[in-house]
């Protein structure tokens, strides 16, 4: 009987924890499937949760093979360096080569990662001591504001978060939840006429010279100040030279399509394998998921108050509403814009230029966790 | 708590320096290499 119930009677050893952790997973894959939230990446997340949580399967144990996959390529950092060489190779930067500027708007929306990250620390170790959260968790929680998947794994995991599991499902989810977080925050805070503001349009192409210059000056200019965040700025613009060069084609298809689908794949099923029943269902968790919607809004607060700023010097040029694109949240922060701006005035098309801010957000957010990376450290 | 502050203060700072120092290189090289190109026209 002992056999019996040791290697075929799994289900007598189901604990609360792990029916509880096998209904997440589930419904994270029915978010994926039949609601088409992140399908890509909720999917492997659901199905890993699920094999991770059957009983005496031994899939997330030591020897199981999702622990092999989160030692090989989450506690090496690899698996998000990999992705962010595919998202390098499919972004193309020239909306935010034509309007520079818009780099400022991406430094703003990383307000919400600090933000999130001072409240949390207020709530745990650093004041009121209500929750587990230590300096590093604090700051690998309020990364979730980078709106940035790889970039919350790579700090979370160099951070040694307890939380990491919990922090990748919420950016990872919180992304697709963009439309309905960023809209009233924006109208809250821009008026109809400022909505309706119509920007200049940019004519002229940016030359293949400073396509091709762009990657090399952003990673030694990133990589001089903050060298921390050197191999996430050196992946992501490794993959965009490959794009923009144009003599390497076949690696810049490889690098859009195979590498980052296998890599989606691997980190997908390893994060859902993180997800015990013991390790993620904690208070900390509902903490984690709530501070995640807290750091999303205030990226979007930040980003437009300096796009409104941004109206006034320039004259009424800039519509503020571009500022909430600043999170790197790609592209669904411009469509939400460049439909609020249509809403407004059917006649403002404002998509190139969220789009801008929106690449921006996401250089600024990989500097972001490079600055975290470098500063939590030293103030431990 | 005070660590917490310095950490949000430094870290906007150092976003906005290295942003800014990448921004002005940007705009000096598109002058450089392509003068004249870019020109807003009103849309």
């Amino acid at each position: 009987m002992d056999m019996a119930t040791g290697e075929f009677l799994g289900f007598l050893h189901l604990s609360w924890q792990a029916v509880a952790m096998l209904v997440i997973g589930g419904v994270l894959m029915w978010l994926g499937i039949a609601k088409k939230v992140e399908p890509v990446l909720l999917v492997p997340i659901g199905f890993g949760c699920m094999l991770a949580n059957i009983p005496l399967g031994g899939a997330a144990e030591a020897d199981g093979f999702l622990a092999i996959l989160r030692e090989a390529g989450i506690h090496t950092e690899i698996f998000p360096l990999l992705i962010f060489i595919g998202i390098g190779a499919m972004i193309d930067f020239e909306p935010f080569l034509q309007r520079p500027y818009t780099i400022l708007l991406g430094a703003a929306a990383q307000f919400g990662i600090f933000g999130t990250f001072l409240l949390a620390y207020l709530l745990g170790d650093g004041w009121l001591h209500v929750l587990n959260f230590s300096l590093q968790d604090a700051a690998s929680i309020g990364i979730i504001g980078s709106a940035d998947g790889p970039t919350s794994i790579y700090v979370a995991t160099v951070l040694q978060s307890k939380y990491t599991a919990a922090i990748v499902v919420a950016a990872y989810s919180y992304m697709a939840l963009v439309p309905i977080i960023q809209p009233p925050i924006i109208k809250a805070m821009c008026s109809k006429e400022e909505r309706a503001l119509k920007m200049p349009s940019v004519a002229g192409t940016i030359s293949q010279r400073t396509k091709i210059l762009f990657p090399i000056i952003t990673v030694l200019v990133v990589g001089l100040i903050t060298p921390k965040a050197t191999p996430l700025i050196g992946c992501l613009m490794f993959g965009n030279l490959l794009r923009a060069c144009g003599v390497v084609e076949r690696l810049s298809l490889a690098a859009q399509n195979e590498l980052a689908n296998i890599v989606t794949i691997l980190l997908g099923i390893t994060v859902g394998g993180m997800m015990s029943g013991t390790e993620f269902l904690r208070p900390e968790t509902i903490l984690v998921f709530i501070l995640g919607i807290v750091a999303f809004s205030l990226d979007t607060v930040a980003g437009v108050l300096l796009g409104k700023l941004m109206c006034v010097l320039s004259g009424r040029k800039i519509n503020p509403m571009i500022g909430a694109c600043g999170i790197s949240a790609f592209p669904m922060s411009s469509r939400v814009v460049q439909k609020m701006g249509l809403e407004a005035n059917p006649y403002n098309h404002l998509l190139m230029h969220a789009a801008g801010a929106n690449v921006a957000g996401q250089i600024a957010s990989v500097v972001a966790g490079g600055v975290m990376l470098m500063l939590v450290p030293m103030f431990i | 708590m005070i660590n917490a502050l310095w950490i949000v203060l430094l870290g906007m700072a150092i976003i906005f320096a290295v942003l800014g120092i990448l921004l002005l290189v940007m705009v000096l090289l598109s002058k450089l290499l392509k003068p004249g190109e870019k020109q807003e026209k009103k849309g």
